[in-house]
């Protein structure tokens, strides 16, 4: 019993190596063959970043007798990357499970039920963990001596440190459920964090440097402070270099983890696998009723749906963010960036100008609102559908929201970029005009897109969100475009001035954004009322 | 009130709705049979504007739906028979949006909303996001907004699944209420006892093609609908 449901549930943790999640359908051998290869590429190159780390790191210490510093160091960094891609599915995969009832009213014991749960978590920790591990043993096995006891350690020893990864999981998984159940305005914070998560990813990035050179400056310091707080890694470290006896008392201290881990866990799951926790229930009270029109109606439906997705956020409005990020750096920054233009583009000053713009348009070419809006009616469509307002209505709604959420930020940048640079009259004018255009002409390209290829048969709005082909060509549709423009004015570039390029561009650009518009109140309505 | 004439829709080689004609007058609960597949929903949906005829017309108290969609949807209210409804959006905000669509005052609003919610007792829920709702309360909603702007015309598909008891006895009055009111009401079902108790006038659909239609009487005669139904799905 327990092989089947083990084997159960991997075929869940991997189902989406053989299903097509837009559809449901089994992959055919081909799609299998060519998903795996493409993940297994992914999983090369992401392990090549580690395996850079990990060089960088190991003959340094071995050649001082740190060896186990480095496995250690490369342990941790593992564990990390382990829990980062496990904790978010463990709650839901221990506790919310679609399948809980139906093997809870067959004959199988509970705890063979959390045993297979818990076997899940840990294969995907070990997944994630493997991309830092399998090339931190390679470059051990390159630079260390290594004794037999020590090849055989090192090569179990990420297998065992993947129980750790599991109990970490297991504990955050719980606290990010229970948090998160509490909280009212969840969607907003989850977007906080995932940007506070990002820009620490960025800062930890910038500084791996220096982190580096900092640990292999000080190995003792270092070694010494992960010997008496994370004891455990130093036993790892320690193991690799073959240790037995620290290798048993790792193994002993992972395997007391995970039954502390297996007995707290045992002792709750029923209850809460059967308990629907839901969120905190909010009792309606009667409150003055507002109206609007029908064109504001569908406005605030739009942005209900906008700031009601933490995925439409992140994915699509995350170009937002950067523009008011950038618009403040640049401000902080002004002297360094007007002395670096001084410096290397004096008697450039119109190209300067002429590329800022384009780098803000590039820049709010991130946002992709209108690119999946439609396929997010998904099976609602029949709302918009059945109402008595017209096709055209409704996509205007779609365009009003990605404007009036994109242009404010836009023009915050811009004026930041003008502010730095200080244009004159003609130039200060023109950039607002053209970035504005900019804006309006992509929001236009995406919604056209995805009028032409929508997908309203999603289960899971991740899908249209971030594979859909319409999200696809606005990402790079925009950065496209600007790279053709850039293009055109080298052909150019003796014949007219950035100014004047810029004013054809920016004609070309309302040319295209009229047309759109006719094409989206004929034919693109049209299509509307057909989906 | 509904005036179908001649409609024909395909969907490839299929003659989904073939040539259908009917008539709904003001005050009639229309009750509409026939099997899965039979042509039912794309009836429904094309009488909404949600699907194009190929041939045909249809005309809701007089306005025609492909000439006039606009004027024509102001007059209806449709309830499908799954709810997809807007999940990020709570019960009351999808009842403001409906009500802000079809301009229906605050005042009034506010009124209807506290008279149905209260009668299907899911005031409490109106709070709540309609993610959270299970498949009976996101029905219980949908009635609500249909009713919120007094349509002349109620076009429900299977509306008593996934109602519990007292709802769709509610629902039942709501309905006999609103043809009362010189409104009409046009729904598929497959509940036939229902049909049977409900309807003033019945059709029976079968490939795409009307088979009967009449009032009660005229359909069944002294026999029960189950067993004309079921001699007609073996004549044809």
């Amino acid at each position: 019993m327990t092989k089947v449901l083990l084997k159960k549930q991997l075929m869940e943790v991997f189902s989406w190596l053989y299903q097509d999640k837009k559809n449901g359908k089994n992959r055919s051998k081909g799609g299998i063959i060519g998903f795996s290869v493409l993940y297994l590429a992914l999983f090369f190159f992401l392990g090549f970043i580690f395996y850079i780390t990990a060089k960088q790191l190991c003959a340094p210490l071995c050649e001082i007798g740190f060896g186990w510093l480095y496995f250690a160091l490369m342990g941790l960094i593992a564990v990390a990357l382990g829990v980062f891609g496990s904790v978010f599915n463990t709650f839901a995969s221990l506790y919310q499970a679609k399948d809980n009832d139906l093997l809870l009213s067959m004959p199988v014991p509970t705890a063979k039920i959390l045993i297979a749960r818990l076997f899940g978590v840990y294969a995907i920790g070990l997944m994630y963990e493997l991309i830092v591990m399998i090339p931190s043993v390679l470059v051990w096995f390159l630079n260390a001596k290594i004794t037999v006891t020590g090849a055989l350690f090192s090569l179990l020893a990420p297998f065992v440190l993947s129980i750790f990864v599991l109990t970490l999981s297991c504990i955050l998984g719980y606290a990010v459920a229970l948090f998160s159940s509490k909280l009212k305005r969840k969607n907003i914070l989850t977007v906080f964090l995932s940007l506070v998560f990002l820009a620490a990813y960025y800062y930890l990035y910038s500084q791996a440097y220096k982190v580096l050179q900092s640990i292999l400056q000080n190995p003792q310091r270092v070694g010494n402070s992960i010997k008496s707080i994370l004891y455990p890694f130093y036993c790892m470290g320690r193991a690799a270099e073959g240790n037995v006896l620290s290798m048993l008392i790792f193994t002993a201290i992972m395997a007391l983890l995970f039954v502390l881990v297996y007995l707290v866990l045992s002792h709750s799951f029923l209850k809460l696998a059967t308990t629907d926790r839901g969120g905190a229930k909010v009792k309606y009270k009667e409150k003055k009723i507002t109206a609007v029109n029908a064109d504001n109606a569908l406005l605030r439906k739009e942005l209900k749906r906008f700031l009601g997705s933490p995925n439409y956020m992140l994915n699509c409005g995350l170009g937002i963010v950067f523009m008011i990020i950038g618009a403040v750096a640049l401000i902080f920054k002004v002297e360094a960036v007007r002395g670096l233009i001084s410096e290397m583009f004096t008697g450039y000053m119109q190209i300067v100008l002429m590329s800022a713009t384009a780098a803000v348009c590039m820049i709010t070419s991130m946002c992709i609102i209108t690119a999946p809006s439609v396929s997010l009616e998904g099976k609602s469509l029949w709302i918009l559908q059945v109402l008595p307002v017209t096709a055209y209505q409704a996509l205007k709604a779609k365009l009003k929201l990605h404007l009036r959420l994109t242009l404010p930020s836009a023009i915050i940048l811009t004026a930041a970029v003008e502010f730095v640079l200080k244009p004159d009259v003609k130039f200060g004018l023109l950039m607002p005009v053209t970035v504005a255009i900019f804006v309006l002409f992509m929001a236009l390209v995406g919604l056209c897109c995805n009028l032409k290829m929508p997908n309203l048969t999603w289960t899971n709005e991740i899908v249209p969100i971030k594979q859909g082909m319409s999200v696809m060509i606005s990402l790079f549709g925009g950065w496209a475009a600007v790279a053709v423009f850039g293009l055109l004015y080298f052909v150019v570039r003796k014949l007219i001035s950035p100014f004047v390029f810029l004013v054809i561009a920016t004609g070309i650009l309302v040319i295209g954004s009229v047309a759109l518009i006719r094409w989206l109140k004929t034919k693109g309505a049209e299509i509307f009322e057909r989906l | 009130m509904l005036k179908i004439e001649h409609l024909t829709k395909i969907y490839g080689d299929k003659k989904a709705v073939d040539d259908l004609s009917l008539h709904i007058a003001p005050g009639e609960i229309y009750g509409f049979i026939g099997h899965n597949g039979a042509g039912k929903t794309t009836t429904i949906k094309a009488c909404c504007g949600i699907l194009q005829a190929d041939s045909g017309k249809i005309y809701i108290d007089g306005t025609s739906v492909q000439e006039n969609p606009l004027a024509a949807k102001a007059k209806i209210a449709y309830i499908p028979d799954n709810p997809d409804l807007y999940e990020f959006m709570t019960g009351i905000q999808f009842l403001n949006f409906i009500g802000d669509i079809f301009s229906v005052k605050p005042q009034t609003r506010q009124e209807r909303i506290r008279k149905y919610a209260d009668l299907f007792e899911i005031t409490d829920d109106l709070a709540q996001p309609i993610s959270a709702y299970s498949h009976g309360m996101k029905q219980k909603l949908a009635v609500i907004s249909a009713l919120l702007h007094e349509p002349k015309l109620l076009i429900m598909d299977e509306p008593f699944v996934g109602l519990d008891p007292k709802a769709s006895h509610i629902l039942k009055d709501l309905m006999r209420e609103l043809c009362n009111n010189g409104g009409a009401i046009f729904f598929s079902t497959h509940v036939l006892e229902v049909a049977e108790k409900l309807c003033d006038k019945v059709a029976i659909i079968k490939n795409g093609k009307l088979i009967k239609s009449g009032t009660m009487e005229e359909v069944k005669g002294d026999a029960s609908l189950e067993n004309v139904f079921l001699e007609l799905e073996g004549e044809q």
